[in-house]
């Protein structure tokens, strides 16, 4: 059955026609082979091949990048890409949003004419994949202190150091790795095959858990000199991909939320207690209502948002407002939805759980929602407060 | 020569169909999608381009809005699309559409013709046969699957006692049942050049069918009876009772 | 008027549908003449009450189906204003083709019908019904089992004419009956057993039910968690398959929320069930209190008579 979703103020009929082409296939196949599927790629801890396989046959990896093999879609159709993979799991979300932000869009913006050449063809098509190696386990919130390290040894670099929490970490084929050299943060391609790299995977997570996460390890790592990014130094180079991928969050959100807002309205009008649809009690309908509200809210901020990253007016703040709004709405609506379900929201039957486990990992990473606080503290004040020292 | 595909854009069998001031208001169809056994004909259509056949024409007959379906079928892979504008085509009969495809297709130079058996609205099932009539071709219906065979085709189709593949050769048509393989889905590739892909887009009268007056006129469009309230029977005598009203009332065995 | 009625058949002989579609001619005062395509069935055509004359059309090309090629084959002998078939799948396609012929208008699977050619059908796949008029000569094809049978007691003169078409195609191939069972959500019958079914093995029950009628079987979820025989893809409900067929038949199934949620919106449900209590019924257009046991050997008698 075609899924129809919410769209109270009819954004679907502000989309271009190409737009709406590329989020129908996406839901179609988000229908097809993502919701039955999940719930076991869950279980079993797994990112299943298949769906890597047919990302890329879609062609929607890397979606607003032009050129080297890349789609050259606009913000706006990476935009939906994102909500629908978001709203079949947001692990599906994360390992896009890894690949074509983290990962493609470094070596496209600041990659040689050489590297773009040699990889960004493949991993537009999925046959390669990427990670991005920035946050350290005693690093996160400010990576600018990153210990990691990059030596100049005439004909190669030597990396020492950890990364924690990559995505895509240990199925990677190349990682996008945040170094220092000569105390400047630096991005590095390191290969999966490089000698003294090892990329182990993290078990435990009770989130995100058909998403590979994993530790990468550098000891004594050495790679060829060609394998710097030329085009940028200092925390610049990391922060202009995570705008891309937070831009992408922001939609993500609004895709987890119409999950949960669907389940929670069939679930009330066909819970009977005390007689009656639990649909039919105010309370319930206040948080319905509350739901659609803030859906309708976060769909607008993307959209508008979307057009000014096409037309190029945006700044980072902006993203920051919408990252850390709409994820926080989410989550909000998913604990809602839970709520609603009684005991049958906390079984696995039912999607909500599942995003609301999701949706703390999606709150915290790429800028923790306080670090988005204090993103727009600065722009309103112009006094940082990201740490005590001046 | 070129293999035509016949296509309607009909209301997604998901979407709800109201009625207003006696006519099926389509104007609160939420979804317009494309007729699903034509889907799979497209689909074969479009695998036998890829065992070496010539190119895929898309046709449709139908108002504005139906260039949308020609797009997707392009994102697919079609190679050239034709539009025969018709605003209301629930005003002509069968005989007017029939002979508008048959002279699209004539003037689009297809000699396999692939179609769904019948489309998920009027759900008649006229169109392969007839237009097959007017085309001087054979009309091979209930289709599952084809393939090519020598210089014909075989082609696999629901009989009375079961499946038979039977074989015949152009000029025909298949007309499609349910396949065994879904329509493909699309990609960006696809999508993007779908977008430039010209429509063709022309009336019955550059077709040289000249509509007549309609010998069928619909008189109205009523919303489904209301069902009768559930009944309960004891025990297993009442069985014979239920088939009947099954059978009578029901009308579904 | 003359009515022309083309009789549906198998290679057994005539479909109960050709009676209706003579009951069909004479309510609105025809004058009926029935063509048995190959021949088949025309001494049963000729004990119809209400037909005037049956012609067996024999030849040649009546050995393989082609809907152009028998519409040919029996065009010169369709005369009357008013030609009548099954809405079949081979009744259509003829009527498809004689109408093309004739250049007339066909129109299909109409399940209402009254003089001065006004004919209700329903479209959108009965989500709405269309009443038309329609000038004669004209094609129809009927529901089967939306007329009345005319009843037996005719003796029609039966003549025979040689016909001969082009056939455009050959079989090759004839491949059994698919024993490979629908999947629930393409068969638009379902018939389903619950917990109630008390072991796997009487699920053959429903499976003798479901080949007479060409039917899926499908499951409450207590059925497939409790039995390793019966496949999650059986599955009818939340967490299963979403169903819509036009008949689905509930055995031994309580009729818990998570399961109607997934077949509610079937066009009739019929339950089988021993507890009139079950919430079921509630949803049932025809609901039998009984155990399956007793039910089921009637159903299947009642059904193999139809
Ligand atoms: C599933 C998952 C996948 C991830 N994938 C990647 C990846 O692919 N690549 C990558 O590089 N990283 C990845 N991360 C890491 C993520 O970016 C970090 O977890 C995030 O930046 C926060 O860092 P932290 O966990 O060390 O928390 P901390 O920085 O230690 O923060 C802990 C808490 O303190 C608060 N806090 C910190 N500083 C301040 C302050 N100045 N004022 C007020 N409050 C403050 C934070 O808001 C938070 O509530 C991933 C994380 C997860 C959970
Ligand atoms: C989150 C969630 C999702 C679920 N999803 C689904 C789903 O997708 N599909 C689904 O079906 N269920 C689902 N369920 C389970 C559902 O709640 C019921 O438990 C289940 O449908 C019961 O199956 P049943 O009717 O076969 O069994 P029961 O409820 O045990 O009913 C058996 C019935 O058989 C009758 N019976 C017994 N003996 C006979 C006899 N000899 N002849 C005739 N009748 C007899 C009894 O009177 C009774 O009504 C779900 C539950 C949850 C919590």
């Amino acid at each position: 059955m075609a899924y129809e979703a919410l769209d109270f103020y009819d954004i679907d009929a502000l989309l271009t026609e190409e737009e709406r082409m590329v989020r129908d296939m996406v839901r179609d196949w988000v229908d097809k082979e993502v919701i039955p599927n999940i719930e076991e790629a869950c279980r079993e801890g797994v990112f299943p091949d298949k769906w890597r396989v047919d990302l890329g046959e879609m062609g929607i990896l890397g979606a607003p990048l032009k050129g080297y093999g890349c789609p050259g879609l606009s913000y706006i159709a990476y935009g939906l890409i994102c909500q629908e993979l978001e709203r079949g799991d947001s692990g599906v979300r994360s390992f896009a949003s890894v690949q074509g932000s983290l990962a493609m869009y470094p070596i496209w913006d600041f990659g040689s004419e050489e590297q773009k050449n040699h990889y960004l063809p493949g991993m537009a098509t999925g046959e390669l994949i990427g990670c991005f190696g920035l946050t350290e386990p005693d690093y996160g919130s400010n990576p600018g202190d990153m210990i990691t390290r990059a030596e100049d040894k005439g004909d190669h670099y030597l990396l020492n150091g950890a990364k924690m929490w990559i995505t895509n970490g240990t199925t990677a084929d190349l990682a996008v790795v945040w170094a220092k050299l000569d105390g400047v943060i630096r991005g590095f391609i390191v290969e999966k095959d490089d000698p003294g790299f090892s990329a182990p995977e993290m078990t435990g997570k009770h989130s995100l858990k058909a998403s590979v996460t994993s530790e990468l390890v550098f000891q004594d790592c050495q790679i060829p000199k060609d394998r710097i990014l030329p085009g940028v130094k200092g925390l610049k180079g990391p922060f202009s991909c995570l705008n891309n991928a937070r831009y992408g969050i922001s939609w993500g959100a609004v895709g987890a939320a119409q999950s949960c807002f669907d389940s929670a309205k069939e679930y009330a009008l066909s819970r009977i207690q005390f007689g009656h649809p639990i649909a039919s009690f105010q309370l319930i309908q206040n948080k319905l209502s509350w739901m659609l509200r803030e859906i309708t809210k976060a769909q607008l901020l993307a959209y508008h948002l979307g057009n000014k990253k096409d037309d190029g007016t945006w700044i980072p703040e902006q993203i920051s407002l919408a990252k850390m709004n709409n994820v926080d709405i989410a989550l909000e609506i998913a604990r809602m939805s839970r709520d609603i379900h009684g005991a049958n929201g906390i079984l696995d039957e039912y999607p909500v759980m599942r995003h609301m486990a999701n949706l703390e990992s999606v709150k915290t990473y790429e800028g923790t929602h306080d670090i988005h606080n204090l993103i727009l503290g600065r722009h309103i004040t112009g006094i940082q407060s990201f740490t005590r020292e001046p | 020569m070129a293999i035509g595909v016949l296509l309607k854009q009909v209301p997604d069998t998901t979407a709800k169909i109201g009625v207003s001031e006696g006519r099926v208001d389509e104007t609160a169809v939420s979804k317009w999608s494309m007729s699903p056994y034509d889907e799979y004909a497209l689909e074969s259509a479009l695998r036998l381009k890829e065992a070496g056949g010539e190119d895929v024409v898309a046709i449709t007959c139908g108002p504005t809005r139906a260039a949308k379906m020609l797009t997707d079928a392009a994102a697919v892979g079609v190679d050239s699309l034709l539009h025969v504008l018709v605003d209301d085509l629930s005003a002509l009969d069968s005989t007017q559409v029939q002979s508008i495809l048959a002279a699209a297709l004539g003037r689009a130079d297809c000699d396999v013709v692939f179609c769904g058996k019948q489309a998920a609205d009027t759900n008649a099932g006229s169109t392969g046969p007839g237009v097959a009539l007017l085309l001087g071709a054979s009309c091979v219906s209930h289709v599952s699957e084809v393939s090519p065979d020598g210089g014909g085709y075989l082609a696999l189709r629901a009989s009375t006692g079961g499946d038979e593949r039977v074989q015949v050769s152009a000029p025909c048509i298949f007309a499609f049942d349910k396949g065994d393989e879904e329509l493909r889905r699309p990609n960006v590739r696809g999508i993007m050049m779908a977008k430039k892909k010209a429509i063709e887009t022309i009336s019955p009268s550059d077709l040289g069918v000249s509509l007549d007056n309609s010998r069928v006129t619909v008189v109205s469009h009523t919303p489904p009876p209301e069902k009768p309230p559930g009944q309960k029977f004891e025990g297993a005598e009442s069985v014979a009772t239920v088939v009947g009203k099954l059978r009578d009332e029901a009308n579904v065995i | 008027m003359d009515v022309t009625v083309i009789a549906d058949s198998t290679a057994d002989g005539l479909n109960p549908v050709t009676a209706q579609l003579v009951g069909a001619a004479s309510s609105i005062g025809g004058t009926t003449t029935v063509l048995c395509p190959g021949g088949v069935g025309s001494s049963q055509a000729s004990a119809i009450s209400g037909v005037a004359k049956v012609i067996s059309v024999e030849g040649d090309c009546f050995g393989t189906f082609e809907g152009g090629a028998w519409a040919n084959a029996l065009n010169s002998l369709a005369t009357g204003e008013l030609i009548l078939a099954a809405a079949s799948p081979r009744g259509r396609d003829i009527a498809a083709s004689l109408a093309a012929i004739r250049k007339i208008p066909v129109i299909q699977d109409v399940t209402g019908l009254e003089a001065g050619m006004v004919v209700t059908r329903p479209i959108y796949s009965g989500k709405a019904i269309e009443t038309s008029n329609v000038s004669t000569p004209c094609v129809i094809t009927l529901r089967a089992n939306a007329f009345d049978d005319a009843p037996e007691g005719g003796s029609a003169d039966v003549g025979t004419v040689n016909q001969s078409a082009d056939v455009g195609l050959a079989v090759k191939e004839a491949l059994a009956k698919a024993s490979e069972r629908l999947d629930v959500t393409e068969a638009d019958i379902i018939i389903s057993g619950g917990r109630g079914m008390g072991d796997p093995s009487n699920f053959s029950h429903l499976n003798e039910v479901a080949d007479i009628i060409g039917a899926a079987v499908g499951a409450s979820r207590a059925a497939v968690d409790t039995w390793d025989e019966i496949p999650h893809s059986m599955q009818v409900g939340q967490t299963g398959k979403t169903v819509t067929p036009s008949l689905y038949i509930a055995v031994g199934i309580s009729g818990a929320i998570q399961h109607l949620a997934g077949m509610k919106t079937s066009k009739y449900i019929v339950a089988i069930n021993k507890d009139p209590d079950a919430p079921i019924f509630g949803v049932a257009d025809y609901g039998i209190v009984a155990t399956w046991e007793d039910a089921l050997p009637v159903l299947k008698s009642e059904l193999a008579k139809l």
